[in-house]
């Protein structure tokens, strides 16, 4: 860039609007490298919890997730080592918040409902009341996860990823809930103990689709479009 | 219709990509904002200098682990002088439209 003092409003212009998309642009590659990261290490763990409650035939794997805010605090150190940061800016600043929002609340459902459905299972003598007490996590965390993806591309103004965030949402959280996923398994599968164990496998799954669809892909685009 | 002078001072291709560069983040180092604008060293250190002189940026030299460190922020006047261009380049727009 040179020292041409003979600009037209509109060469000014376009200055000022080149600064501000480049430095959202840094934010964007910045944002994607940490979203294809974190997406990895949640598809990772699914894969361990999935593991974990089929060997075991119980929902004790499910106490490994509380084990993935320190893997990604963790990769987060790594990168922010590793690569030159990003300076501080208002759009990086809100993506930051939005995560950590996300984090806050997620950590916090996630240890609450667990603690109910430990009690409600050790109050209720009747299986069949217990379960429609206890709180559904999984679909929850999907659509408040879909939620951070899509206010992420709002942010940086990626339509297309605030579309994997509402419609990637949508979709893994109603198939779970409504249990479409849970009913091919059942549908395809026999024997009542495979149905059991899949049925703790299922959550894993879902989780590591939409960790596929939200967090990988995105993360992946947005870091190829701003190399 | 009277138009409002340009701020020279801004009016210029690497100044204005600096100031706007520096309205959008809090700080920003050297090395970045050599990146950003595609400067040479010499010419970037120059205009900075200008911008430090208006009283538009600070510049302030550390380190960063053993690296020596340049980091550089706008100041209120400069935000305030940022403004003042936009709202003019506004009027000379609007009104060859």
């Amino acid at each position: 860039m040179e020292e041409n003092v003979n600009l037209t409003a509109e060469r000014s212009l376009e200055i000022i609007t080149e600064q501000i998309e480049r430095s959202r642009n840094v934010v964007a590659k910045d944002t994607g490298q940490l979203l294809y990261l974190s997406g990895l290490a949640t598809m990772g763990t699914a894969v361990i919890v999935a593991l974990v409650n089929g060997l075991s035939a119980s929902p004790m794997g499910q106490f490994l997730w509380l084990i993935l805010p320190f893997i990604i605090w963790g990769i987060k150190r790594i990168h922010d080592k590793k690569q030159v940061q990003a300076p501080v800016s208002l759009v990086g600043t809100l993506v930051v918040r939005t995560w950590w929002s996300f984090g806050c609340i997620v950590i916090g459902f996630y240890l609450f409902a667990l603690i109910w459905n430990i009690l409600v299972l050790r109050l209720y003598d009747n299986l069949t009341t217990a379960t429609q007490a206890m709180v559904t996590i999984t679909p929850v965390i999907i659509l408040l996860m879909g939620m951070a993806v899509a206010v992420t591309g709002h942010i940086l103004k990626r339509r297309w990823l605030v579309l994997f965030g509402i419609l990637g949402g949508l979709l893994v959280a109603i198939c779970e809930y409504s249990g479409v996923i849970r009913a091919i398994i059942v549908y395809s599968v026999a024997s009542v103990k495979t149905i059991i164990v899949l049925n703790l496998i299922t959550p894993c799954l879902s989780i590591f689709l939409f960790s596929l669809i939200g967090l990988v892909i995105p993360g992946w685009m947005l870091k190829k479009q701003n190399p | 219709m009277m138009f409002p002078a340009l701020d020279p001072l801004l009016h210029s291709e690497l100044r204005l990509a600096v100031v706007s560069l520096l309205m959008s983040v809090d700080e920003a180092d050297f090395t970045y904002i050599k990146e950003q604008t595609g400067a040479t060293s010499g010419n970037l250190s120059v205009q900075l200098d200008k911008l430090t002189a208006a009283g538009y940026i600070t510049v302030e030299k550390g380190f960063k682990g053993k690296m020596p460190r340049t980091t550089c922020r706008i100041t209120p006047t400069g935000t305030e002088a940022f403004r003042d261009y936009v709202k003019a380049l506004k009027k000379y727009i609007s009104a060859k439209k």
